[in-house]
């Protein structure tokens, strides 16, 4: 494309220099610091990623940067983390959906929105701000467009699986297409469609698309899957659920309902790998969404996925799907009972492998902070005795808020979050699940306005 | 089009049968050494009557009444002279030639200058441009392209002839700057009718207010406002124009305008075509081909969904000069528009097929101006404008293309159609906007004394708008809530010259008042049938400012200006949007921005033949309660929870400082130089960062030279060359001071050059032109990564016939 006409270049340039040279500034690249690698055996990188401010304190619309420091230094409370300021910007318009490997060493992102959207990309953690792209780029906008919802399967870090949903509402015009009085609403449609990934090599596996409708009941009065999200591989891997929210609108004006009966959550259950044969199984135990937010909201444990939801009127639930893949309605795990709150909301959660796990929370009586949003707080909770209990040892600030909380690093039986109120410096905490010890770790130089969405 | 053409061939027949003249008129040619000389005044001494020389230096003089007189023939750099006639008959035509000589003593003798209509109202106060159109209307040039050059003005261009433009100036853009034709604002006449339609030869000049607007073009931009005179056309003349060039693109253009003398008796009227494939070479990060496993390969691509087609007409029929009226004309605007769209507001790498828009307008007009009503210094104009138009967007097809405008194959083989029914991921759509406009602009200016002058302006506006999709249920749309807006704005103004017209100064209060009316369809009780609820917002607030101007010595002018300009709610900002979540803000307060620019003008310097200016503005502006959306608006939306704009706490800034420079040598060369510099920022993070997606500095060049009797004696032969520099930019905000990945947003230093020449042959009648953009083909952007048409040539014929 660019032709060599350095003469004509010069020439133009001494056209238009002038007076203004003056004006004009020269941004000096500054050098990446190198960060010395100490590769010691039992030692992983570990990711820590910040969103920073856009137009308001708390909103992440500033973009996501990441930063990686050995496990070592992670837990070092004299170890100061400044991502945005010396952080890798992750190339997404909106906040990225950012997955780790098992191991640390490389981050999958898929970019949200944006000329990018849609993209997937892969990148070698090399310490500090320097990720280095691996693999080619390929895009799954064409399946399942710009603003994928995508998570891998823990299937040893070999696929991602992302869905779409639009809906359409069908309506009988009782054979008069301009008489409105006599029109009747039947039912709204949802066109689902998954694609799933090969991360290891950059290609397409595979990808379905359905229609699919609530039962009679439910469907004629206006209940619809508006949004599905958190495709889990079952145990046995011949199996994907996922994650739906269940929205309703008024049948006579087919306007958005408030103020409704929330329906049992709701899961998507498809075969695996051929993505076919889709069914809706419906809990007897919770009721609202299981698409969660930005952060994995259902997990395989012991031969079972156990699954957050959000919006229940009880206060969010853990719902267990068994090995049978039907919800497992013996299993009752009432947050609002565990930790004694009312309303309890499960922001982001996280188990290690002994069945224990890190939750975040808010609750009906948490005070609003900076960013609008009430305040956060982590519990350690125990899948088999159905237990939380709030941590007490980080320390908790009315502006701390993890509404766009991403994702706890898993090392072991050892979880790895990261704490620190908008706006405000904070730490590394690493939580011992067998134990329940606290370790205060690396502190975390904050933004104004920008907060920390996790650790991977 | 045909139906067009036969409405103003009658238009043109009809007046021909009307009154004879009842007056006497002189007319003639103006000549210097055997070459007709443009722009030369004549005068007849003691009266108001005079005129110009027009291209052809020939010149007319009407409604002469009997008596003895004093013609005087002036022209800059010339000996003027004068010849006294007796006109004693009636409805006589006398014919004077006149040839003046060029002036060799110029230097030692006193000149007392008349200004330019630009020089006249450069010098008022307000930052203002004006820009002439005279000589790029023979060329190849859009009317943005016009503006381009104009310091302080950056037109920011989704593509090629067509495409969305968005008006920067000073770096505001969008809603802060409102667009108005002959006052009344663009946005009335429809997409199908806009700056891209306009040909420049249809255009008078352009008016480019920086920050402060007089009272007279009230609208609610905290930006500034550009105002586009089109022609008066009280002189008999017929324009046409044809030319064609790269990507297939095609424009017409032809306008007349006839007056009989007689009885002030005015036709005009006018028409246009636009025609483009738009498709031309694009390369770049997202443009690529993907094979059906998903990879990869960069490409370079023809855009292949980008075609633009519009045409329209204007015609008005009335009196101009007449005793009860300088104008009164009744007029008819109708326009249509065809847009391919290629991609959305990114370049992603699914490009759109088939998606495209189409509009059309029908306005009726009504133009009254009157000087002097019924007392001496009294005078109105009055504008009022009226009609229907709508705009469809069409997305029905699911097929995937690639870039290399073949369909996409996927994993498995097979062809891909997207899930969502449509190339937009929003689904399929046939949504139809209807909207009726109005707009009325009405003023009334007295004139105390000769040093004094009041101005009462009023600007009325109102839509009432209708939304509906076919492809969607009647039920659906039924229960669409439709938003209607209606503003009016007064202004108060007080003009005052003193020191002898050395100090000007024009002070202006502005009132605003916009009432949103907002209708929600329901069921009554029983289901039986719909009735419309219907709610009321009204917003009201008061602006006020000034321009003044001090001539120091005949060449120094100071210029100073202020407002406190206001934008006002838009209609989804106070009564939000059901289908996006968006909950009313009734309580919402305009967004207003203290802007300030202080200025001087040196010039025009005349040593021998060299004559230069020098003009330099320093502006600032100061934005608050920016409306925007709250913090925590994502994750409610994501939730389906429900959202209100608000007045948002940090406020924006931008200061900077725009300069040009003008250089004439003996009338053959011109060069102009101008260059913007700009900080705008607002606080993120806690830290004041630039904007981003707006750049900072740009910089124009231009140079003109003309060369007279080339190859034909009589002939002109001018040669244009323009080169655009634009800064380095960056379309997100740069998260810190060491971080990386930032260049993924960067928007590289961008320079363009463009070359022209055109021909005027002897008769003065024909004029071709060719012109080179973008010689040098480089990759140029306006906005976020959208790429521009590269090397383009442009052939353009034009027949001009004045005085039939």
């Amino acid at each position: 494309m660019k032709r060599p006409l350095l003469t004509l270049k010069s020439f133009s340039l001494i056209i238009l220099v002038a007076s203004f040279m003056a004006s004009c500034s020269s941004d000096d690249n500054t050098p990446n610091p190198e960060k010395e690698k100490e590769e010691e055996t039992e030692s992983r990188w570990i990711t820590i990623a910040g969103a920073k401010m856009g137009d308001n304190p708390g909103d992440g619309n500033g973009g996501t940067l990441i930063y990686s420091v050995s496990s070592e230094d992670a837990k070092d409370p004299t170890v100061q983390i400044e991502p945005f300021n010396n952080g890798f910007v992750a190339p997404s318009n909106r906040t990225a959906r950012l997955q780790a490997s098992e191991d640390g060493n490389t981050i999958f992102n898929i970019s949200y929105a944006g000329d990018t959207g849609g993209n997937y990309t892969k990148y070698l953690a090399n310490g500090a701000n320097n990720f280095e792209q691996t693999g080619s780029e390929i895009s799954i906008a064409p399946y399942v467009g710009t603003a994928p919802r995508w998570i891998k399967l823990f299937d040893g870090d070999n696929t991602g699986a992302a869905v779409y949903v639009s809906t359409e509402h069908q309506v009988d015009d009782n054979g008069t297409p301009d008489n409105v009085t006599d029109d009747t609403y039947l039912y709204t449609n949802s066109s689902i469609g998954i694609v799933t990934l090969d991360l290891v090599d950059s290609k397409i596996n595979n990808f379905q698309e359905h229609v699919i409708t609530l039962n009679e009941e439910n469907a004629a009065a206006g209940y619809y899957i508006s949004r599905i999200d958190m495709p889990t591989l079952n145990k046995a891997g011949d199996k994907l659920y996922i994650g739906a929210r269940v929205s309703k609108i008024d049948p006579t004006t087919l306007e958005s309902d408030s103020n409704y009966e929330i329906l049992g959550s709701k899961t998507i259950v498809l075969d695996y790998p051929s993505l076919l044969n889709p069914t809706i199984i419906t809990s007897a135990v919770g009721h609202g969404n299981t698409n969660g937010y930005r952060s994995i909201n259902s997990f395989e444990y012991d031969g079972s996925v156990y699954q957050a939801n959000q919006s229940d009127p009880e206060g969010s639930h853990i719902l267990k799907i068994g090995a049978d893949n039907e919800y497992d309605d013996i299993y009752d795990f009432n947050l609002d009972n565990a930790l004694g709150v009312t309303g309890a909301y499960v922001l982001a959660w996280r188990p290690a492998t002994n069945g224990k796990a890190v939750l975040a929370y808010r609750h009906d009586g948490s005070v609003e902070g900076i960013s609008g949003r009430g305040e956060s707080y982590f519990a350690l909770v125990d899948l088999n005795a159905k237990t939380a209990t709030l941590i007490n040892d980080i320390p908790y600030d009315v502006d701390f808020e993890l509404f766009q909380y991403q994702s706890y690093a898993v090392n072991g039986t050892e979880i790895f979050l990261t704490q620190a109120p908008v706006g405000k410096n904070g730490n590394i905490y690493i939580i011992d699940t067998e134990t329940g010890i606290v370790t205060k770790g690396a502190e975390l130089v904050n933004a104004t306005g920008s907060h920390f969405i996790g650790a991977w | 089009m045909i139906r067009t053409f036969l409405f103003f061939t009658l238009l043109l027949i009809i007046p021909s049968m009307a009154m004879i003249a009842q007056e006497n008129s002189i007319s003639g040619t103006i000549t210097t050494s055997g070459e007709p000389l443009f722009g030369a005044s004549i005068v007849l001494k003691n009266t108001h009557l005079g005129t110009q020389s027009n291209l052809n230096g020939t010149y007319s003089i009407k409604k002469i009444p009997k008596g003895n007189y004093i013609v005087v023939v002036s022209y800059l750099g010339y000996q003027s002279i004068s010849k006294t006639i007796s006109i004693n008959k009636n409805r006589v035509n006398y014919k004077i030639d006149f040839t003046l000589q060029e002036d060799a003593k110029k230097l030692n003798e006193v000149i007392v200058k008349a200004k330019s209509k630009k020089t006249t109202l450069e010098t008022k106060g307000f930052a203002v441009s004006a820009i002439n159109t005279k000589e790029t209307s023979l060329r190849s040039i859009q009317t943005n392209e016009l503006l381009n050059t104009t310091v302080g003005v950056k037109i920011r261009q989704n593509g090629g002839l067509g495409s969305n433009v968005q008006y920067s100036l000073n770096g505001l853009s969008g809603r802060s700057v409102s667009i108005f034709i002959d006052g009344i604002p663009i946005s009335v006449y429809g997409s199908s009718f806009s700056l891209n339609s306009i040909p420049p030869s249809m255009i008078k000049n352009i008016e480019v207010y920086k920050g402060v607007v007089p009272g007279h073009l009230s609208s609610d931009a905290v930006g500034g406002a550009i105002n586009i005179i089109l022609q008066k056309g009280s002189q008999n003349n017929l324009n046409a124009s044809v030319s064609y060039g790269s990507f297939n693109t095609f424009q017409a253009n032809l306008n007349g305008a006839y007056r009989l003398d007689s009885s002030g008796f005015t036709v005009k009227a006018s028409a246009f075509y636009n025609y483009s494939d738009n498709d031309y070479k694009i390369s770049g990060r997202t443009i690529v081909d993907i094979a059906p496993n998903g990879v990869e390969t960069p490409i370079v691509a023809r855009r292949f969904n980008d075609a633009y087609r519009s045409n329209g007409a204007m015609a008005q029929i009335g009196f101009t000069n007449v005793k009860w009226a300088e104008q009164f004309l009744i007029g008819i605007t109708a326009s249509d528009e065809y847009n391919e769209v290629q991609h959305g507001t990114f370049v992603t790498k699914l490009p759109y097929k088939a998606r495209f828009l189409e509009s059309d307008a029908l306005l009726g007009n009504l133009k009254y101006q009157k000087k002097n009503l019924f007392i001496k210094g009294l005078d109105i104009n009055s504008n009022a404008v009226y009609g229907k138009r709508n705009r469809i967007i069409n997305d029905t097809v699911a097929q995937a293309y690639s870039w290399t405008g073949k369909r996409l194959v996927g994993f498995d083989g097979e062809y891909i159609d997207y899930i969502w029914g449509s190339q937009n991921e929003n689904g399929p759509t046939l949504a139809k906007i209807e909207r009726k406009v109005s707009s009325i602009r009405s003023g009334l200016s007295y004139a105390l004394s000769n040093n004094h002058k009041i101005l009462f302006n009023h600007v009325y506006s109102g839509v009432d708008r209708e939304d509906s999709d076919e492809l969607i249920s009647l039920l659906e749309n039924t229960f669409l809530q439709t938003s209607d807006l209606y503003k009016h704005i007064y202004s108060l103004s007080y003009e005052l010259k003193a020191f002898e017209e050395k100090f000007k100064l024009n002070a202006f209060g502005k009132y605003y008042l916009q009432t949103v009316k907002n209708t929600q369809p329901v069921f009554n009780n029983d289901n039986t049938q719909v009735i419309d609820e219907v709610y009321e917002s009204k917003v009201d607030y008061t602006g006020f400012g000034f321009a003044t101007s001090y001539i120091l010595t005949p060449t120094i002018t100071l210029l100073t200006s202020a407002e406190k300009a206001i934008r006002l709610p838009s209609e989804n900002e106070v009564f939000g949007d059901a289908g996006d979540n968006l909950l009313a803000n009734l309580t919402i307060k305009p967004e207003t921005s203290n802007n300030l620019n202080i200025g001087f003008r040196l010039g025009e310097f005349d040593i021998k033949k060299n004559g230069f200016t020098i003009a330099a503005n320093f502006f600032a502006r100061n934005i608050e309660n920016r409306i925007g959306l709250p913090a925590n608006a994502d994750g409610l939306r994501e939730s389906d929870e429900f959202v209100q704009y608000t007045n948002l706490k940090n406020t924006a800034e931008s200061k900077g400082v725009e300069a040009e420079f003008y250089y004439t040598y003996n009338n053959n060369l011109g060069f102009n130089f101008n260059a913007t510099h700009m900080s705008l920022t607002t606080v993120n993070s806690g830290v004041e960062s630039n904007v981003p997606n707006v750049p900072l500095t740009t910089m124009n060049a231009g140079l003109r030279y003309t060369v007279k009797d080339f190859i034909q004696s009589e002939s002109i032969l001018n040669l244009f060359y323009n080169a655009y520099y634009t800064d380095e930019f960056s379309f997100k905000f740069a998260a810190g001071t060491n971080t990386t990945g930032e260049d993924e947003f960067l928007i590289p230093k961008q320079i363009s050059h463009d070359f022209g020449v055109s021909y005027t042959f002897p008769k003065r009648n024909f004029v071709f032109s060719f012109d080179v953009k973008n010689i040098f083909d480089q990759d140029v952007y306006d906005n976020l990564s959208v790429q521009k048409p590269g090397r383009a040539f442009y052939l353009k014929m034009n027949y001009i016939i004045n005085n039939f």
